[in-house]
């Protein structure tokens, strides 16, 4: 049955599976040699496929000339603090349903309730969201922004964790329980050195979702203050002459973090795309 | 006697501190779990509750009862919008799932190199991992007159082009394939992954008994998949009604109300027309919708399995 031989059938299927990857692949391409075209190249007739003179100008011009570099630290500052208080909130919600024994109903509604959430479109939230955020005095400001992120992520933070912490075998906690250790020496001891890559596979994974939400920043902010990455890339999107080396540039940028961070916790990522339901082995 | 007896109050006291100890783990339970979830409640439930306010209120006569309701569901856009959705799900959805499907069963059956399995599956993830705004970026390249690719690769250029963005039905379909380029890799990783939890003695015996490619699928692997194909249908029509971001930078919305998609219309009505009472009903109306839809397809959804 698992023969190598190369049958027609082989060949073409192969061939299809190629074709395939090169339709998928090549708008990326594309992009990337956009963004590597000097400003005189846009101007040529008919747009080159590859840049004829390979330039990062267009970099320096997103970052630099158009103060992008501020927005980028915005965004940064915004994904780790949303990270790091999701991920702190998921440690005591999760704890308590999966190393103690909690009732079945309670671990029930905790895990429905917090995937409930992930049925509901941003643009229906924002709009109470809008009106909290100007009352309480933080429209444009990051915080506003780090704590919307944190509650929107928070349902896949709570999943991906219990996940990982239902795999850590209550046995170990509790033969130090025995031994005498208190609960929070065997959580700090012993729980949490063995959910470290946990805590890292899910901080990256919900840094990547920060990094990348645009509704919330687009209506929460105004000045490049408080606007995030992605909001400044919209601008270059919808201006009215499209400067489009700038714009690929942008582009490049707004989707190399997710993509460094992605592969790196590559074995992870569809856990949390899915709720769980797909595990890597 | 007294031995027994012992033995039966030795028992007693066992059971009596093993209950204890339980009743103190689970008060410990509610002392850890209960501020943090009901903080975390309270302030996930706060902005349904306002919604609910704002759209029963207005900023300039105070409480109107159910006036915004009734702007926003006797509004034709509404349903113009709702229409939209659905044609851009109906043109989405099936290409994605039988397109993921169909890329998943030709690697499960002729890619057999471990390394390039692996290969595809990184590959595959790259689209999902794009931010929705640089998809945005990336298919204005495609799309777009005299710059974009698409057109330069047709080999139509000059003043007859198709214009991909501007002319209602090409924008309807186009803003589809977006997302038909950014989510059949999604479906290919389920339905892959998938593929490999069926057990591989029932494919062997059933290819011992001569089973075509087509009766393998019906019959053994379709079992497997059809839990994950829901899955990923539910997950989907969720994402359709919040697509925004890539739509927003491509088409606006435009032309005319082609592209307006559900998250788009009530975009529209709260921070373009100002008028919050109205989008505040319609946040109301698809929060309890989706909150239904939540709902019902739960009990296909893998909720707790231990």
């Amino acid at each position: 049955m698992r023969s190598r031989r190369w049958t027609p059938s082989r060949v073409a299927t192969t061939l299809l599976l190629a074709l395939i990857g090169l339709l998928f692949a090549f708008p990326l391409f594309y992009l990337v040699a956009t963004s590597l075209k000097t400003k005189a190249d846009l101007f040529a007739p008919v747009p080159s496929l590859w840049p004829p003179n390979p330039t990062l100008e267009p970099y320096y011009d997103v970052l630099v000339t158009r103060g992008f570099s501020e927005l980028l630290v915005n965004s940064i500052v915004v994904g780790l603090g949303a990270t790091a208080l999701a991920i702190c909130i998921a440690f005591a919600i999760c704890y308590p349903i999966t190393r103690l024994p909690a009732p079945r109903r309670l671990r029930g509604f905790v895990l429905s309730w917090s995937l409930s959430l992930r049925f509901l479109p941003p643009v229906a939230v924002v709009i109470p969201y809008f009106a909290i955020v100007r009352a309480i005095g933080l429209y444009n400001q990051l915080p506003a922004l780090i704590l919307v992120y944190t509650i929107f992520n928070l349902p896949l933070a709570i999943w991906m964790l219990r996940g990982f912490l239902d795999e850590i075998p209550l046995e170990i906690e509790e033969a130090a329980l025995v031994d005498g250790a208190s609960r929070w020496y065997a959580f700090r001891h012993i729980v949490l050195p063995l959910a470290r890559t946990a805590i890292l596979a899910v901080g990256i994974i919900v840094f990547a979702f920060d990094w990348a939400e645009f509704l919330f920043a687009f209506i929460l902010t105004a000045t490049p203050q408080a606007m995030t990455f992605p909001v400044g890339v919209q601008g270059l999107v919808t201006q009215f002459e499209i400067i489009w080396n700038d714009m690929a540039a942008g582009g490049v940028i707004a989707i190399l973090i997710p993509l460094t961070l992605m592969l790196i916790a590559r074995r992870h990522v569809m856990t949390g795309l899915t709720f769980g339901v797909i595990r890597e082995k | 006697m007294s031995a027994a007896s012992a033995d039966t109050l030795a028992a007693g006291g066992r059971i009596r501190t093993a209950w204890t100890a339980r009743s103190r783990q689970e008060r410990l339970v509610y002392k850890l779990l209960l501020p943090v979830l009901g903080t975390v409640v309270v302030l996930a439930t706060i902005p349904f509750v306002l919604a609910v306010i704002q759209s029963l209120t207005s900023d300039t006569r105070g409480f109107v009862g159910l006036d915004n309701y009734a702007r926003a569901l006797s509004n034709p856009l509404l349903y113009e919008s709702i229409k939209q959705t659905a044609l851009y799900g109906a043109i989405a959805l099936p290409v994605e799932i039988l397109g993921g499907l169909g890329i998943a069963l030709l690697v499960h059956r002729t890619v057999r190199s471990s390394g390039l399995r692996a290969a595809i599956y990184v590959a595959a993830m790259i689209p999902i991992v794009i931010p929705q705004i640089a998809v945005g970026v990336v298919f204005r390249l495609v799309f777009a007159p005299d710059y974009g690719i698409l057109n330069v690769m047709l080999g139509l250029t000059g003043p007859s082009q198709p214009l991909w963005l501007s002319v209602p039905q090409l924008a309807l379909v186009a803003t589809a394939a977006v997302d038909i380029w950014q989510w059949t890799p999604f479906v290919y990783l389920v339905m892959f992954a998938g593929l490999q939890t069926v057990p591989s003695e029932s494919v062997e015996a059933a290819q011992v008994d001569g089973a075509t490619n087509l009766t393998l699928f019906r019959f053994i692997e379709l079992p497997y998949l059809r839990p994950l194909i829901l899955l990923v249908l539910f997950f989907r029509i969720a994402d359709v009604i919040r697509v925004f971001d890539q739509v927003y930078v491509l088409t606006g919305g435009g032309p005319g109300t082609t592209t307006q998609y559900l998250s788009l219309y009530i975009y529209r009505i709260g921070f373009k027309f100002s008028d919050l009472g109205q989008a505040s009903a319609l946040a109301v109306v698809v929060m309890v919708s989706m909150t239904l839809f939540y709902t019902v397809v739960s009990r296909f959804l893998p909720a707790d399995r231990r």
